[in-house]
């Protein structure tokens, strides 16, 4: 197992440290004393194993292709933004825009989610144990995203094909959001990923949010949606 | 634009008679440079002592600056010659420290005051009008040295006026000297480069930036020969210049060939000159001569 | 004014403010319930100062002009040179800039690749993201990241010669990109990550920064995206441009991209196009002072565009700072934009050889702007690359003769001062002195305090 002490060392230096572990060909990484640190595991493309001790601040796992990253402390902005594919879990909390524009694999928040959580999400699937802020699932066009708690204002607002589930409150629904009921199969989904992901977390029901795809092509006749989206 | 000139002695005479041959070769120059004439002569002084030349002022103010300045050197270092003549102050003073910070606490006495020229070998005498006016004010032809260069102006872009004139000190670099004929085509781009990095420019001329073209390149590590070649890439325009400090004497011309030079080498001096009639006014002997090449850079060292 | 047929008719007259074409956009917009859109940039008439109010002022007495078809005159541009380990250094000054794989058809990228590749220049992917194609037949490509992230792929970024962070652009800033559902077809779809059809509107913003005191965190998160290798573009529609060009020099790019308010696009609310930005020219030269007052000139280096037309508005724009300039229109016309091809099809969407700004429709007679393939296979590939090559080559030679006549063996040689102003405006603006006196009228882009830091 490769380990690292962040103490002392630059962003530059620890990325390198871990990218020459990757490249020697280590499967799991261990980094301490992260301190909040920007930048972390930035870009990583191969399968590994990578742990961050502490809390990180914005960008981690970002662009990543493929490993599974682990923060035992909270998260900054735009966690795992752009990811490919890859797991990315978080102990603590996430700022602004966590899971922004993923196109694959699946961001586990246990605590909060901020503002913008997953937007413009394009494929993969975001679940947060707790609750999130304004304007969560913006603009989300394809992927999955599962809130257990309650959500805040805007949520899902100017959606394309993405599927959104909210087991607490909804503050308010965005733009062209609607409410559905989930599915048999869908239910069968929740249940399933809430066993793998989170045993402990109970939610009595789900709530389905889709687009009422009223915005997906300009039209005058229905100028009351328009009104607010234009 | 304007007519060069060098000496440089190679045996070894610290009495050289600079002064004199300088002054002929420029006299012979006059026509194509009536504005303004001056010369750089290099030579023996006092050991650890600086000399300077300082712009007092123009019209008028020269007694009552030259006493302040006067004053303010001697908190500086001993001050173990002052003299007046025309705009200028000639102090010598015994002085080791910073050069920036001497120049910068006289110029500082009072305003228009400039220091023409610094240096531990190196002195600088320029004023509007002819090479024979010079001598009369100054007594150029009397003084010995080293090696010299000189130079009468045919103003283009800029000003007539002493501060304009050249040799041109590279300030904050003492005993640099450089004098030009041509135009550097990229000076307000070099300008703005060296003003960002602290850099004060004296004139509108664009001869002034050469001297601290080479003083930087020679400060980044590179030797006095080296930051003449450098120039040829980093210079655009068309040029022959003359650049010397108290152990070098050298020439560079631009790979274009735009403005003549000429120079001649025995194994007693080496003369340099935009027309050949002027080396013909300032030597004597046997001597053979020859136009630079484009883009031909040569050093000689005391 | 149509003459009167009958003698006791007064001749019709038309109103100042409701024009013609006013009256029309009132109409079209009770019935529509929106506002309009289109493609192609503002189409105004130029009152204001643009390029064409300075003149250059070559070598007569006080300089030497170089021999115009036999000396040397440099036209190597290197970008990035400030942190980057691989600057991106180019045969040209001329560059191909960011137009998306989505408003162009992919013949029309590839010609621009191949094209720019052959001139010795680079290219810029755009909204949607990388082409293979593009990446195959490019010694330089730049990858453009933008606020939709479409397309978004590390690999791509670390396939790219050069990553240009897009915060806006000049015909549309502070609004995001827009592709009518007829452009929104399968493949385009697929690389977005839409369903298909649907009229397409990006955000305006970044999705994971807001302000450049997050963008310094994204810049570093670009660099160790790409191991520092490649240089790290800013690119901004012109609106603040000194406060703006400050920031993202101050944030760590090493090249700063300001593209004008005369700039291109496919499909944009035509009031951005017509009201929103500064002109190109007041653009370049907001873009210097402002590097010069954060001590940065020299050191960050600056790309102008925005109706970049020729070589000489290049030439000009480099005079007054620009240390390269992107071309997007001038390409696209030398592709075949505007050609007098095909021409029953442009009088079909309501328009004409040299008069066509329908970008947007979907349906453009030449095969550019359109991802229909019967119109596609209108634009063969090798023959408009050719054209592409050949326009490059045109407006850099054009540079290096006036390069030449002012006397420089550099083309990045070219100063303000090589210019004076034909207009009082012009004077104020680039603080070049007017024609026929020594004064700058106003002071040029010193409007504000210098030395702010």
């Amino acid at each position: 197992m490769g380990a690292i002490n962040c103490d002392g060392r630059t962003i530059r230096e620890i990325n390198s440290e871990i990218k020459r572990l990757v490249a020697d060909g280590e499967k799991n990484i261990v980094v301490k004393n992260t301190a909040a640190r920007h930048n972390l595991g930035v870009a990583i493309v191969k399968p590994v194993k990578l742990r961050f001790e502490g809390s990180v601040g914005y960008y981690c796992a970002g662009m990543i292709d493929g490993p599974t990253v682990e923060v035992t402390g909270s998260a900054g902005w735009g966690l795992a933004e752009s990811m490919l594919n890859g797991t990315v879990i978080v102990r603590g909390s996430a700022g602004n825009a966590a899971a922004a524009t993923i196109r694959g694999g699946t961001v586990v928040i246990h605590g909060d989610a901020a503002a913008r959580l997953a937007v413009a999400l394009k494929g993969g699937l975001v679940l947060v144990g707790g609750n999130c802020g304004y304007m969560a699932g913006f603009m989300a066009q394809k992927g999955t995203l599962i809130v257990c708690g309650d959500v805040g204002a805007a949520f899902g607002d100017s959606m394309y094909e993405a599927v959104c589930f909210v087991g607490g409150k909804i503050g308010e629904l965005g733009n062209d959001a609607v409410i559905e009921k989930p599915t048999e199969q869908e239910e069968a989904f929740l249940r399933d990923t809430l066993k793998s992901h989170m045993p402990k977390k109970t939610v009595l029901k789900f709530k389905k949010v889709v687009a009422g795809r009223k915005l997906w092509n300009f039209s005058k006749q229905e100028r009351a949606v328009w009104k607010e989206a234009l | 634009m304007c007519g060069i000139a060098g000496y440089f002695d190679k045996t070894g005479n610290d009495s050289a008679a600079i002064g004199a041959v300088v002054l002929k070769m420029l006299e012979a120059l006059g026509a194509r440079g009536p504005d303004s004439a001056g010369v750089a002569l290099y030579g023996g002084r006092a050991k650890g002592e600086m000399v300077l030349r300082i712009k007092v002022g123009e019209n008028g103010s020269v007694a009552k600056n030259a006493t302040r300045l006067v004053a303010e050197a001697r908190k500086l270092g001993k001050v173990s010659k002052s003299a007046t003549t025309a705009e200028y102050l000639r102090l010598a003073l015994k002085y080791q420290g910073d050069p920036k910070e001497l120049e910068r606490r006289l110029e500082s006495v009072a305003a228009g005051v400039e220091i023409v020229s610094m240096g531990r070998r190196l002195e600088i005498v320029k004023q509007v009008g002819s090479p024979q006016n010079l001598d009369a004010t100054y007594g150029i032809a009397k003084l010995t040295g080293t090696h010299g260069i000189g130079h009468t102006r045919l103003c283009t872009e800029s000003k007539v006026d002493l501060s304009h004139s050249q040799p041109f000190w590279a300030h904050g670099c003492p005993d640099l000297a450089v004098v030009h004929n041509g135009h550097i085509t990229n000076y307000h781009k070099l300008r703005r480069l060296y003003e960002q990095r602290g850099h004060k420019f004296y004139t509108e001329n664009d001869s002034e930036v050469i001297g601290m073209y080479l003083a930087d390149q020679m400060a980044r590590g590179l030797n006095f020969r080296q930051a003449l070649e450098a120039s040829l890439k980093d210079l655009d325009g068309s040029f022959s210049y003359l650049a010397a400090d108290g152990e070098h004497f050298g020439f560079a011309k631009d790979v274009f060939a735009f403005k003549p030079l000429l120079f001649t080498e025995t194994d007693k001096f080496v003369a340099v000159a935009t027309e050949e009639v002027a080396l013909h006014a300032g030597l004597t002997g046997d001597y053979h001569v020859r136009e630079a090449q484009a883009g031909e850079v040569r050093v000689w060292e005391r | 004014m149509a003459p009167h047929s009958e003698p006791n008719r007064p001749p019709l007259k038309a109103s100042g403010t409701y024009t013609p074409a006013v009256i029309e956009d009132i109409q079209v917009k009770a019935e529509l319930g929106r506002y309009r859109l289109r493609g192609f940039g503002t189409l105004r008439e130029r009152t204001w100062a643009t390029f064409d109010d300075l003149t250059f002022i070559p070598c007569t007495l006080t300089r030497i002009p170089l021999e115009g078809y036999r000396e040397k005159c440099s036209a190597r541009t290197v970008l990035g040179k400030r942190f980057a380990k691989k600057p991106i250094e180019l045969d040209i000054p001329i560059m191909i800039t960011g137009m998306s794989w989505g408003a162009l058809s992919y013949n029309a990228k590839v010609a621009l690749a191949k094209g720019a590749n052959a001139a010795g220049s680079s290219n810029t992917t755009g909204d949607g993201g990388m082409l293979m194609a593009e990446r195959e037949n490019s010694r330089a490509l730049i990858y453009e990241v933008l606020p939709s992230r479409y397309g978004i792929n590390v690999h791509h970024l670390q396939m790219a010669d050069g990553i240009e962070l897009t915060i806006g652009q000049g015909a549309k800033p502070g609004t995001g990109g827009l592709l009518l559902g007829s452009k929104v077809l399968d493949t385009i779809a697929k690389q977005r990550d839409l369903p298909v059809g649907v009229d397409q509107r990006s955000p305006a913003r970044h999705p994971d920064f807001l302000g450049p005191d997050d963008m310094v965190i994204k810049i570093e998160e670009l660099r160790e995206a790409t191991d520092w290798r490649v240089p790290i573009f800013v690119k901004m529609g012109a609106t603040r441009v000194f406060d703006d060009v400050r920031l993202a020099a101050k944030a760590g790019a090493d090249v700063v991209v300001v593209d004008g308010m005369e700039g291109g696009t496919g499909a944009a609310a035509e009031i951005c196009q017509e009201h929103t930005g500064i002109p190109t020219l007041a653009a370049v030269c907001e873009a210097r002072a402002a590097l010069e007052d954060v001590g940065l000139y020299g050191e960050v280096q600056l790309i102008i565009a925005g109706g970049i037309r020729n070589g000489v508005d290049a030439a000009k724009a480099m005079a007054l700072g620009a240390d390269a300039c992107y071309i997007g229109t001038a390409a696209l016309i030398a592709l075949n934009c505007n050609a007098p091809l095909y021409v029953e099809d442009y009088e079909k969407i309501g328009a004409a050889p040299y008069h066509c700004h329908h970008c947007h429709t979907g349906l453009c007679p030449v095969g550019i702007t359109t991802q229909k393939e019967d119109l596609m296979k209108r634009l063969e590939i090798e023959p408009a690359a050719e054209r592409v090559a050949n326009l490059l080559h045109a407006m850099t030679s054009e540079i290096q003769v006036l390069a030449r006549a002012c006397g420089k063996a550099d083309i990045h040689d070219l100063e303000p001062e090589d210019l004076r102003a034909l207009s009082l405006e012009a004077s104020m603006i680039c603080d070049v002195p007017l024609v026929g006196t020594t004064r700058v009228f106003g002071g040029g882009p010193g409007w504000k305090e210098r030395r702010c830091h």
